[in-house]
């Protein structure tokens, strides 16, 4: 201890240690290339070795990542003991998110289809172009757009939900959990209890409620846009507890004195509300826009559940036909460019919609 | 057999009068039948297969693996005639196959339990979910990565398996072991061949057929009101239609109509995609249209042009969009699924083209509401079909044209050709697989919960089914149904080629627009066709049509 800082106990680098911490990095990374190239050239057919299977390059990978784990701890002691504590998590990220990322990028430029005699080739820019003229994926897309944009009515009926848990009402702690039910539920029984059970055209409860209501023949997923409404109905009542976990934490996270000042100031309900309430819960709202929308962004299960996508592509997601075209297509390359295309996109959008709401936080607060 | 059909068949015997109570229809086919279902031989009393046809015998509940084991141990005498005690000692294979609904693996597993004991094989197994199996078998053939000796695999696979030379060919003594010729005929070759070599133990076999609710057919007041009907299709009288044409009039005449105060319907359409399975439905609706008398093609014409937007196939999908506005009012939105179990078997629907299960499920399920009304025959026939060779309808003097579709073929035992270099593992693979496939214990899985629909002409003994407690003119009626099918000379069968299934997806999609009205029937199936061409080309042309015609036997 020295000016009442408590500092650790420094383990002296040894300069000999240094030097063969280096030299395991440098055995362990030329054995990963050299095994790695084999393999790979072993695979494009460029030589005669074969391993027949990847396990080899696997296990000279790990092995490489135990020589910079010693390599570390050889040349900075103390520091690079520190660093083990992220080294497994940074090579498994890499090996299980980069890598297969990468990876996927090389597959999406490939003509690669699990029936195709011949295997796979690279063939350049062919599936961007397919996908260019895909009317399949443009109405996917454009269905995205209509469901995404239902982001924004399921934020405000998360929030109403959430003002209301807010409040001293009878049996608060009973209706916190019935809200969250829904979310509890997996959307692939939901999609059955509600899709294809209450809103069964004959006997259904819902067809029935409709009927009384004076809808003659209530079907709920035969017109297009009745269709396009009701899955999106069936996900939002899902997820809206979601949303509304986060808005309900940030309302009871709000300082109660700037309400009781407005109080005393005899500021309205209304003005409250809009005034205090809504613009100090403008962050949190932003997270939970955020999230609720690249949730949205993957919706396919209840889309592949209930309508396949139906009718005519009325429901159809980018997810759900990215689902066909490799598992009843096996249509690996072009799926692959589907997704990986698609995962642009989502970044892209996400990117600026977070600009957006973050400049429009800062001039609201 | 499935497992709740047979549960709830063993209950029904408790009541005779249940069975009692069938339709007049079920005796009128069982009749008509009747030269078709006792021409098989007699056996006798006791024999192997009147011994595991009682076991576990009516009214004692569902067979569990001890019974699977006794049936395996009774039935291995076809393999003590080609194997000797332990000759199989130190050999160990991997076997592939399902776990549907705790069936057929766990059966396989139960069988040939007393085969190992006996021949000193050990086998490991994989269990697969159906909805995993065709991504699993995918890979594992286009990775090179197949890692079982052994696999339970439907026959359109058989394409994607061949080009690859992955399967092993069956040995002679296996095929007679197996007493092939006993199968009925459409499963023997081309079906389960690939270049002209047999790679498959049946197990099981699949048809659609016609279900038809009779008490809709026998209702007096409808017959009043269709002798009003103007156009009748040649359906002079009220009854189940035997022609597309009759069905198309019938289901448009049902609409609106009641039967016994309930809102009655006719056929019931399948228009939402089943993961490809769907197009069975469509092409169900067509093959009396395309499949011409003597011609093996209607999906494809030998050089794999796409048949699929000939007159023949746009008037099928023609239909289905007339009929739609007469069909319930979600039919859009209807997979097979639904038409079956939420709709046929609980009372909605007249007429409903499915595989064989729905015949014995419509008497037994707790669901069901018709099974006193129900009655079954092979799909309709047409007026006339087309020729597509001379690009003309034809009217044949024999009458309608009728064509079943014999869609799946169903399940088989395939030994890979991993076991080849080995002769003592080659031996004891295909003596597994031949086990599995025996005649005497293929008659049980037929009777008992299986998974496995009847395959062999000797499944038609009457006497056999009634040995494990069946009515004998529930089952004949329903047998009837199947055989006329089996056995059709002009049945329509699916080239097993590479990737037929893409084929069947990418259609599945063109005919959902079709069936919602965004485009006609001849743009949807022009766009089928292209889609179906543009495939072809990716997975090669070339080999594809050389393909095509290996499994239609066209060469």
């Amino acid at each position: 201890m020295s000016s009442g800082r408590i500092e650790a106990a420094h383990e002296e680098v040894v300069p000999g240690q240094a030097s063969a911490g280096n030299w395991i990095f440098r055995l362990g990374s030329a054995f990963f290339v050299v095994v790695a190239a084999l393999q790979l050239c072993g695979a494009l057919g460029l030589i005669s070795i074969s391993f027949g299977n990847w396990r080899p390059t696997l296990f000279a990978f790990l092995l490489w990542g135990v020589a910079l784990g010693v390599s570390q701890v050889l040349k900075y002691g103390d520091f690079g003991k520190q660093t083990l504590f992220v080294l497994p998590a940074l090579l498994f990220t890499g090996a299980m998110v980069i890598f297969p990322t990468i990876f996927g990028f090389y597959i999406a430029f490939t003509d690669w289809n699990l029936n195709a005699q011949s295997g796979h080739h690279f063939n350049g820019l062919d599936n961007l172009r397919t996908l260019w003229a895909d009317s399949y994926f443009w109405n996917a897309l454009r269905n995205m757009v209509f469901y995404v944009a239902t982001v924004l009515v399921q934020y405000a009926i998360a929030f109403g939900l959430a003002l209301l848990l807010n409040t001293d009402i009878r049996a608060r702690k009973f209706f916190r959990v019935a809200f969250l039910l829904p979310f509890m539920l997996s959307p692939v029984a939901v999609s059955w209890m509600i899709g294809k059970s209450l809103m069964e055209n004959r006997f259904g409860p819902l067809a029935n409620f409709a009927r009384w209501l004076g809808w003659e023949n209530p079907a709920f997923f035969t017109d297009p846009w009745i269709a396009r409404t009701t899955i999106i109905a069936m996900d939002a009542w899902v997820w809206i507890p979601f949303m509304v976990i986060l808005l309900l934490a940030g309302l009871q996270a709000l300082p109660l004195d700037v309400k009781e000042a407005a109080k005393v100031d005899g500021a309205s309900q209304w003005q409250t509300f809009w005034e205090i309430t809504f613009p100090l819960m403008l962050p949190v709202s932003v997270t939970a826009i955020i999230l609720r929308t690249i949730f949205e962004l993957k919706l396919a299960d209840i889309v592949i559940n209930v309508t396949a996508g139906g009718p005519g592509g009325a429901t159809d997601t980018i997810s759900s036909f990215v689902y066909r075209e490799y598992r009843d297509r096996s249509n690996v390359g072009y799926a692959t460019m589907i997704a990986e295309v698609y995962l642009v996109l989502i970044i892209i959008f996400i990117t600026l919609l977070l600009k957006v709401a973050t400049r429009y936080v800062q001039k609201m607060t | 057999m499935r497992v709740h059909v047979y549960e709830l068949l063993m209950a029904m015997q408790k009541s005779r009068r249940d069975f009692l109570k069938g339709t007049a229809g079920a005796a009128a086919t069982l009749a008509a039948s009747s030269s078709i279902l006792s021409s098989t031989p007699s056996f006798a009393e006791d024999s192997i297969v009147s011994q595991i046809m009682k076991i576990p015998g009516a009214g004692n509940g569902s067979p569990t693996d001890a019974d699977w084991q006794k049936v395996g141990a009774l039935c291995l005498g076809p393999t003590k005639a080609n194997v000797q005690p332990g000759e199989f000692n130190g050999v160990e294979f991997s076997f592939m196959g399902l776990n549907n609904q705790n069936l057929h693996n766990f059966l396989f597993r139960g069988f040939l339990t007393p085969w190992e004991a006996y021949t000193g094989a050990k086998i490991k197994w994989i269990d697969l979910a159906q909805a995993d199996y065709n991504a699993r078998l995918q890979q594992s053939i286009a990775t090179g990565t197949a890692d079982f000796d052994i696999i339970e695999m439907g026959a359109p696979f058989e394409g994607d398996m061949g080009v690859k030379d992955l399967l092993s060919d069956m040995p002679d003594w296996v095929k007679t072991q197996i007493d092939f010729d006993d199968y009925v005929d459409y499963l023997k070759p081309p079906v389960g061949t690939w270049n002209g070599k047999i790679h498959r133990v049946t197990i099981d076999s699949d048809c659609h057929t016609m279900n038809i609710r009779t008490d809709v057919f026998s209702d007096s007041d409808l017959a009043k009101q269709w002798a009003d009907w103007k156009d009748k299709a040649g359906l002079a009288t009220w009854g189940a239609p035997k022609t597309w044409q009759q069905l198309q009039q019938v289901t448009k005449f049902l609409k609106g109509k009641k039967v016994k105060g309930k809102e009655v319907f006719g056929f019931l359409d399948q228009p939402k995609p089943w993961g490809g399975f769907q197009f069975y439905f469509t092409g169900s609706r067509a093959t009396a249209y395309a499949k011409y008398p003597g011609e093996k093609n209607w999906l494809f014409d030998e050089n794999m042009k796409p048949l699929v937007n000939n007159p023949a196939w746009v008037r099928a999908i023609q239909d289905v969009v007339d009929a739609l506005p007469s069909e319930p009012a979600d039919q859009i939105n209807a997979d097979p699924g639904t038409t079956a179990f939420q709709q046929f078997l609980p009372g909605t629907g007249a007429l409903l083209e499915w595989w064989g299960d729905i015949g014995t499920m419509a008497r037994t399920t707790d669901t069901s509401t018709i099974g006193d009304v129900v009655d079954f025959d092979i799909l309709p026939g047409s007026d006339d079909v087309y020729n597509f060779r001379k690009g003309q309808w034809e009217k044949l003097a024999s009458g309608p044209n009728q064509a079943p579709n014999m869609a799946y073929l169903g399940w088989g035992i395939y030994v890979m050709k991993t076991v080849d270099s080995d002769a003592k593992r080659h031996k004891a693979a295909w003596s597994a697989a031949a086990h599995l496939g025996g005649k005497d214990l293929s008659m049980w899985t037929a009777a008992y919960p299986s998974g496995f629909q009847p395959y062999r002409k000797s499944h038609t003994n009457l006497d056999l089914w009634a040995l494990a407690g069946y009515d004998k003119k529930y089952i004949g009626s329903y047998m009837k149904s199947q055989s006329d099918s089996y056995n059709h000379p002009n049945s329509a069968i699916e080239p097993r080629i590479p990737g037929i299934f893409q084929y069947y997806s990418i259609a599945e999609d063109e005919l959902q627009k079709t069936f919602a009205g965004k485009q006609t029937a001849q743009q949807g199936a022009d766009n089928v066709a292209a889609a179906w061409d543009k495939l072809t080309d990716k997975l090669g042309r070339e080999n594809q049509v050389k393909y095509y015609r290996i499994a239609m036997g066209l060469t």
